[in-house]
């Protein structure tokens, strides 16, 4: 089964053979990134339609960014910081 | 090659191109900053160096590039070379507390929560909020870091690789990591409100 995919992320089973799932997983970090190849991108599109568990693992990894994007408070700044370098500069120079 | 080098640029058009190119990139530096070493004022000193080396080295900026990943990548440096030396007093108090509630292995329940938030006056979003960072912080500071850059800062693994230092494999299996790892600990927490995945 060397598929270009194969070659791409070796990853080996138990067997030695990689399964469609095993390729899903590898690249779950890539497409939920937005870093997926449009070749990769369609394949795993396709998979997901039919196999739920990878659906699922989807839909978990895709929760798991939000949660950091969409959650995680923002630290204010220092009003006086800006202030502080800008004349830390002057100083120095 | 028109574009104008850093050696001809007169000392009022340097600190004008310095404030409207880098300067914005203060908030999210500061964040970074923050997340990396859990302190308000060493978060504080970390950014004023950083843009101070930014501005001796502005020459060698390119303008147009990518001030922000430029940035980071300095504070990264400073942090590495400095601040972790400086500012490793033994175990922070938010940070030994996160440990400590994470390791227990008797969080079941609502006790673990209810001790370490107010509810009282904190919206659900905030509590969320509030676990995310608790368990953010907890990760080990390479794991937090691409998690940052990545997640919050929406970097790609291209300018993560620079940034960083490291191949785009090697952000690749980090970032793999780091995410395991927050969802382990995410999902004890959602355990102990009841949430089963």
């Amino acid at each position: 089964m060397e598929s270009k995919f194969t070659e791409v992320y070796p990853r080996t089973s138990d067997e030695g053979n990689e399964t469609d799932c095993d390729k899903v997983s590898d690249m779950l970090d890539l497409v939920i990134d937005g870093e997926a190849t449009s070749e990769e991108q369609t394949f795993f599109n396709s998979h997901i339609e039919d196999c739920v568990g990878c659906f699922e693992s989807h839909q978990k990894q895709k929760l798991l960014k939000g949660l950091v994007s969409g959650h995680l408070k923002r630290v204010i700044v220092p009003e006086s910081l800006a202030h502080s370098i800008k004349a830390k500069i002057q100083e120095t120079v | 090659m028109s574009e104008q080098t850093g050696k001809q640029m007169s000392k009022e058009e340097k600190d004008a191109r310095f404030e409207a190119e880098l300067l914005p990139v203060l908030d999210p530096l500061y964040n970074f900053a923050y997340r990396l070493t859990l302190d308000e004022d060493d978060a504080n000193d970390l950014v004023q160096e950083t843009y101070l080396k930014a501005y001796r080295f502005f020459d060698y900026f390119e303008q147009g590039t990518n001030a922000k990943a430029w940035l980071f990548r300095i504070l990264k440096n400073s942090f590495i070379n400095e601040f972790r030396k400086k500012s490793k007093q033994p175990a922070k108090v938010d940070y030994s507390e996160v440990e400590g509630y994470y390791n227990s292995e008797d969080i079941e329940g609502e006790s673990g929560v209810a001790t370490t938030t107010d509810m009282r006056t904190e919206s659900v979003q905030d509590l969320i909020g509030d676990e995310v960072a608790s368990a953010l912080n907890a990760l080990p500071v390479d794991f937090r870091t691409v998690i940052i850059l990545c997640d919050l800062e929406g970097f790609t693994y291209e300018e993560m690789a620079k940034i960083l230092d490291i191949p785009i494999g090697t952000v690749r299996s980090r970032l793999h990591r780091a995410r395991n790892s927050l969802k382990e600990k995410l999902e004890k927490y959602a355990k102990s409100m009841g949430y089963n995945s």
